[in-house]
């Protein structure tokens, strides 16, 4: 059975919808600026990628953005955008039509800023419990869309959105579900989750004056991620049935894997990134071989970076270095539970137009990164199929592979 | 502030929060669910109020509100300012 992906809506710090997203990445755009959404100058990360003009109010009234955390808001507007463009899924009872979304800190704006009251003695907004837990996204695009089927929600940190979408494919392949709305959305640009990343060297505290040149991974020098926002959402669904209703059919959901390191909480490990490729390759009856493009977790991390680079040396051996290879966080930042959501939307429109998108501000490269990044600048490669890595904290590893429809 | 004054400022503030409504349908004896207000609503509409006037609702007697003349009676006979 093939699972096909027929719409997607982005929501990002290089810009809302697909177009404009891709635009951005290709031009190599970076989204990262000083934070704005509050005052950051005790923070030692003072920069993030925010989604600039955003706003609820366009497509939300203010009763219902009283009950929503903005990281509900940026999922529903990636589902709005996504449901669009797949044309509507209005054939399809609302019982067969499934919603799968990945965060990785659910409503921690609401939880941050409702912790503040009750510490000051202050009443705590009514809506706090639903805006905080982390099925509030998918609850509301079931909610705004009428989707009665299975509504899962999946928190594995930095691959949350991946599994969000792994978990997709599953329910379809088992007949689950006709149609399944997935993706990711986080909205952590926050000071204490901040504050809390930072404790763990997790982010880069060093380019607070050079907010654009901040996210490098592979590059020399690189010293942790800068932390992001935003939300991706694909339309999925079975091949025969996108025909039928004549939906345009951008790339297929070939294989999903998944694995997980099971040694440190944080601390990646090469051997569980490697059993996740290798799974994923062999659940879309691939050979190593076959993968033409790679858009790598990458998160800018010192450690990260080399990890990842090693390990798919050792499963694509000596093609490893033919393999075109893009960092997407280099622009967008690292948007956690969004981000391999935002990554797979990459990975489609490369397979789509033929373009790698560039990593930036890869002048030099670290010596133990050595594969082609796509430093800079773009490139015209024409893949056929790509892999889009997740690896999260928990050790928890995944693996998506898009083809050509 | 008046107890005309507090009329009009609290439907005025209620037709904000209530969807598709406009203040002029809105009056003393209206009663939330006619707004299309359910209980959620009304709790989330009651903590706005609070920021919102300057004043805090007993909560024990903020669940008998069912209108709202009853939010309009409480900050008339609790004399609040609004912020």
């Amino acid at each position: 059975m093939r699972i096909v992906v027929t719409g997607m809506g982005i929501v990002s710090p290089i810009g809302i919808g697909t177009d404009q997203f891709w635009s951005a990445a290709v031009n190599g755009v970076s989204g990262i600026k000083r934070i704005s959404a509050f005052d950051a100058s005790k923070q030692r990360s003072q920069i993030a990628g925010e989604v600039a003009g955003f706003d609820p109010a366009t497509f939300l009234s203010a009763k219902y953005m009283d009950q929503t955390d903005r990281f509900a808001q940026l999922a529903l507007l990636a589902a709005n955008l996504a449901l669009d463009d797949a044309g509507g899924l209005d054939g399809y009872a609302p019982q067969r039509v499934a919603v799968s979304i990945g965060s990785g800190m659910g409503g921690f704006g609401t939880f941050e800023s409702s912790a503040t009251r009750r510490f000051k003695n202050q009443p705590v907004p009514p809506f706090t419990v639903p805006r905080t837990m982390a099925n509030s996204a998918a609850a509301w695009v079931a909610i705004k869309h009428g989707l009665k089927g299975v509504n899962l929600t999946c928190s594995t940190a930095c691959s949350s959105g991946a599994n969000a979408i792994g978990m997709a494919l599953d329910l379809l392949r088992a007949g689950r579900a006709d149609a399944v709305v997935a993706g990711g959305a986080e909205a952590c640009v926050l000071p204490l989750t901040m504050t809390s990343f930072e404790i763990l060297h997790a982010l880069t505290t060093s380019s607070n004056s050079d907010p654009e040149g901040a996210s490098r991974p592979f590059a020399k020098g690189r010293a942790g991620f800068v932390m992001s926002e935003g939300a991706g959402i694909l339309i999925l669904e079975k091949e025969e049935q996108a025909i039928r209703r004549g939906a345009k059919i951008y790339a297929q959901l070939a294989g999903f894997g998944q694995a997980c390191d099971a040694k440190h909480i944080v601390m990646p490990d090469i051997e569980g990134q490697i059993s996740t490729m290798q799974a994923a390759i062999q659940d879309a009856g691939l050979k190593p071989d076959s993968i033409d493009h790679i858009n790598a977790h990458a998160t800018s991390t010192p450690l990260g970076d080399i990890v990842e680079t090693r390990a798919i040396k050792h499963v694509f051996g000596s093609r490893a270095g033919d393999i075109a290879i893009s960092a997407t966080k280099s622009m967008v930042g690292h948007s956690i539970g969004a981000s391999a959501a935002i990554g797979s939307i990459a990975t489609i429109m490369a397979l789509h137009t033929g373009t790698i998108h560039p990593t930036i501000n890869l002048d030099e490269a670290d010596p133990e990164c050595d594969l082609d990044y796509t430093p800079n600048r773009a490139q015209q490669k024409n893949p056929r199929t790509g892999l889009c890595n997740a690896f999260g904290f928990g050790g928890n590893n995944a693996s998506i592979i898009f083809t050509n429809p | 502030m008046d107890t005309a004054d507090i009329e009009t400022k609290v439907i005025q503030f209620i037709a904000t929060k209530a969807e598709n409504l406009d203040a002029s349908t809105i009056n003393r004896s209206s009663k939330f669910e006619e707004l299309g207000l359910d209980s959620m609503d009304t709790i989330q509409l009651l903590f706005d109020a609070e920021d919102a006037f300057g004043i805090n609702f007993d909560s024990e007697e903020a669940k008998g509100f069912s209108s709202v003349g009853d939010i309009i009676s409480y900050i008339e006979k609790h004399q609040a300012t609004p912020l």
